[in-house]
């Protein structure tokens, strides 16, 4: 038995040594927000924060995690009073939306690090795939979240 | 009204399953039928195909009769319901509908969302069952009161009378609900239009920011277990061998089960299912693509070209061309996947499908039960793109369930869904053009040769050779061409083909609009210009055009290195013009800078969402144009994940503009016409940047590249 922190919750879990956090998430603790895309790193839709740090969970063992803080796209607030979740609404970013926790969590790990990212480090650093193609609007929604926290902050 | 061939029914029912309150729905059976009393309208709730429910409380369901995939269309149902309901937008909820045929869109073969036809289909029901609802609610009002119902007026989820005051649709809901059906409900004069037309924010946004939102994979049911398939990698091929007692040997794994076409593997989670099937390691033999590869694709069709031979042309100047695109992929987000339940005699399904009714016919087959024992369950989709047409994965997850007698969530993992998909076919297609001594075409011979989509649903279709879904978008263009063909030659190779976003459209834009940009050049005029002159009897065409050179600024002078590219084409009823704009850096790097897009689709609901899928559905063209390509090799696929199946990221996607025209016009879709205008504004616009013509996708294997 292994204890992972969860969304500021302890979990108690039996996970063999090559489980990827994915699915320990989504299959043994039943937080489903975190989508399964590609299992191999490519597309982003799996992304998670390990202390802070965006992690694309399908290529991350589980038993690697052990110790830290793990947040999912459920552990931002479940109002959607997170800048980055209202930078989203207010474009109105999301389409079929599949991709949209993984573009969200890489978001918001981006901007508590750097706030007021370039456009260069903005490109740079989000690359998570969006098959409905609203990456236009992500690119305003990392913008215009960029902006709430500024505004927050001054 | 246009059904003809169908005499609309309402009727009206306050049932069990809907509670108290106020349930109404069309039918779309024939009158007949209840007369002569072949259809019972015994059975409750939204199995009667009811379409709103408006409960005690006042909240609004809308049973949505299409699949929402991320086109919006459970947003934009709602506004044309809740405009003629006179509802309190806040009190809007949605539904996806069961299978039921009663939910089937009146413009499409079966209960299915596809077609970019939602709107156009459920426009005037919607509004119907929407005046019915109102005028109900009055009347309940007006008695409630004891005054005439004309006193009475819906205004924001209330009726409202001057002396009496207000009641909440909630409070009159069931009294309502006890009411007759009026059979000519008036509807709103479109001046008095209050939420159509404006760009509301999407209902389901904010549950797809906070996770909440649940797709196909997300469904958890007591005591469920998690399965993965594997399938032929030769098309057709079947199970050889397999190792099942090293798949046993995998914590976990519950059970192995055949499936049509492949093999499943159950166990309690998904990881422990993949492992369970890296272990089986399944063995398949034989299949119909076995010796196929991409070369002798190619050789497929231009063979058949060659035999169609080519025309006589008669005039000035003579352009001769081949085109040439790859099998694509949907590869939509959320892999295919099904959940079944299946008891002795119950069948439950939860499926990300965008077709109900051959979900609920392949499940009636496969468990034996009568549809009134089976309940389909649509979820969000994570993407669709005509895939989820498709409904291999229903069969599957069924099928394991019923063995098992336990719910089943079965999971392609991205490798199957990248090699066991319906591809949007490979084509060809070869253009003589004669220009006249004004350089404009006088004569335009065009021939096809692809695959048909259709003939597996429609035999016949392949025994005439005909698919006018192989066509569309190449056999009818809008410009004024004299003599003017298009012939299409149906080959077989073998390899599943299906409904790819914008469908024909997707190849014979870029064939047509990059032929034609070919002649433009040939007669060195300008592209717009020479398209203008080409539109003089096509008003509509010649404006969505100027609309988009002039939002584009055509004709200014670029900086160094830079091209426009314009396009323009019809599709789904919807009129779009697009110009690109990109640079070059004297190699093969490419810069997208800026993309504008004028569409003219009759009526806008939600201009917003309109405007998300031009950008959408001109991203989608673009990857496809770029990078994408489905290969073969020993009659497999050689692509398996987004690793070597190369998909559009953010750093390459331009910024996009949209400007809408409302014309007025019928009603075009909004989801598909964007895509086909990707690949000939990108191609045209490598043109006038370098000099250089591509006449094959996707643009990387010309060793073009993004900077
Ligand atoms: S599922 Fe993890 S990166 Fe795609
Ligand atoms: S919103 Fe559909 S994949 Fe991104």
């Amino acid at each position: 038995m292994q204890t992972l922190k969860i969304n500021g919750v302890q979990h108690q879990i039996d996970v063999e040594d090559d489980m990827p956090l994915l699915w320990v998430l989504r299959d043994v603790v039943g937080l489903t927000g975190t989508k399964f895309g590609c299992g191999i790193g490519e597309c982003g839709a799996c992304t998670v924060h390990i202390n802070g740090a965006a992690v694309r969970s399908c290529s991350f063992p589980a038993i690697a995690a052990v110790g830290a803080e793990i947040t999912t796209i459920e552990g931002l607030p479940q109002n959607g009073e997170h800048p980055v979740q209202k930078a989203w609404l207010a474009e109105q970013v999301p389409q079929c939306g599949y991709c949209q926790p993984g573009q969200i969590m890489a978001t918001s790990a981006l901007l508590a690090n750097n706030p007021q990212p370039s456009a260069d480090e903005i490109e740079a650093n989000i690359t998570n795939l969006c098959r409905c193609g609203t990456y236009d609007r992500v690119r305003r929604g990392i913008q215009h979240a960029s902006e709430l926290i500024k505004e927050k902050g001054a | 009204m246009k059904n003809n061939y169908l005499k609309r029914r309402t009727f009206l029912t306050t049932s069990a399953l809907a509670g108290a309150g106020l349930s109404i729905g069309f039918n779309f059976m024939p009158e007949a039928a209840f007369a002569a009393g072949t259809v019972t309208l015994e059975k409750s709730g939204v199995k009667l195909g009811l379409w709103v429910r408006i409960s005690p409380d006042g909240i609004i369901t809308l049973i949505a009769p299409s699949s929402e995939m991320g086109q919006g269309v459970n947003t934009s149902l709602s506004m044309i319901l809740a405009e003629e309901l006179e509802a309190d937008w806040s009190k809007i909820k949605t539904e996806t509908a069961p299978a039921n045929s009663d939910f089937k869109n009146p413009d499409q073969p079966m209960q299915l969302t596809g077609g970019s036809a939602s709107i156009k289909g459920f426009w005037e029901p919607l509004r119907e069952v929407g005046a019915a609802a109102r005028e109900m609610l009055k009347t309940a009002a007006a008695q409630k009161w004891d005054v005439p119902v004309s006193e009475c007026k819906a205004q924001s989820g209330q009726i409202i009378h001057a002396e009496k005051g207000v009641l909440n649709y909630g409070e009159l809901a069931t009294v309502a609900g006890k009411l007759d059906v009026p059979s000519d409900p008036p509807l709103k004069a479109e001046i008095d239009f209050r939420l159509i037309g404006k760009p509301l924010p999407s209902l389901d946004f904010p549950d797809k920011v906070t996770g909440k939102a649940q797709y196909g994979i997300d469904v958890r049911l007591p005591g469920m277990l998690f399965g993965t398939v594997r399938q032929s990698p030769v098309f057709g091929g079947e199970v050889l061998s397999y190792d099942e007692a090293a798949a046993k040997k995998i914590t976990g794994v519950k059970a192995i089960v055949p499936v049509p076409n492949g093999i499943a593997v159950v166990a309690d989670n998904t990881w422990h299912a993949k492992k369970g099937m890296e272990a089986l390691n399944p063995q398949f033999q034989g299949g119909v693509t076995q010796d196929l590869d991409s070369t002798k694709v190619s050789k497929i069709l231009r063979t058949a070209l060659d035999d169609e031979g080519k025309e006589e042309i008669k005039a000035e100047q003579v352009l001769d061309l081949e085109y040439e695109v790859p099998y694509l992929a949907h590869a939509t987000m959320e892999p295919m996947n099904c959940t079944a339940n299946v008891g002795k005699n119950f069948c439950e399904v939860w499926a990300p499908t965008q077709n109900q009714e051959m979900s609920m016919d392949v499940t009636e087959d496969i468990t034996g039960l009568d549809e009134d024992q089976i309940q389909i369950h649509t979820t969000l989709l994570g993407g669709g793109f005509g895939r989820r047409i498709e409904v291999d994965y229903v069969t599957q997850a069924v099928t394991v369930s019923k063995v098992l007698q336990k719910p089943v969530q079965l999971i392609w993992m991205r490798e199957e869904d990248m090699q066991h998909d319906f591809y949007r076919p490979a084509s060809m297609s070869r253009f003589q053009i004669g220009l006249g001594t004004d350089g404009l075409p006088v004569q335009w011979e065009n021939q096809l040769a692809l695959p048909s989509i259709l003939k597996r649903y429609i035999p016949p279709m392949g025994w005439i050779g005909f698919d006018p879904t192989s066509t569309e978008g190449a056999s009818e263009l809008p410009y004024d061409i004299p003599d003017f063909d298009c012939d299409y030659s149906m080959v077989d190779i073998g390899v599943p083909v299906g409904f790819w976003r914008s469908v024909g459209s997707s190849h014979n834009a870029f064939y047509t609009e990059c032929a034609l940009d070919e002649s433009v050049h040939a007669a060195n005029q300008d592209p717009f210009e020479y398209r203008r002159k080409l539109l003089e009897e096509a008003p509509r065409f010649r404006k969505v055009l100027e609309e988009v050179a002039q939002k584009a600024k055509w004709g200014r002078k670029l900086p160094e290195g830079h091209g426009l590219g314009i396009a323009l084409h019809k599709s789904f009823g919807s009129i779009v013009g697009a110009v690109l704009e990109i640079s070059a850096n004297g190699s093969n790097e490419i810069k997208l800078h800026k993309a504008w897009l004028s569409i003219d689709c009759g009526k806008v609901i939600n201009p917003d969402t309109i405007r998300a899928q031009m950008q959408g559905g001109f991203i989608f063209g673009l990857s496809a144009a770029l990078g994408e390509e489905i290969t073969l090799k020993d009659g497999r696929i050689e692509q398996s994940n987004f690793n070597d199946y190369s998909v559009l990221r953010m750093n390459g996607a331009p910024e996009i503009s949209v400007s809408i025209i409302e014309s007025g016009e019928e009603i075009g879709g909004v989801g598909e016409p964007g895509t086909p205008l990707a690949a000939p504004a990108l191609a045209n616009a490598i043109f006038a940047a370098t000099g250089k013509r591509y006449r094959s996708l996707p643009l990387s294997k010309h060793g073009i590249v993004l900077a």
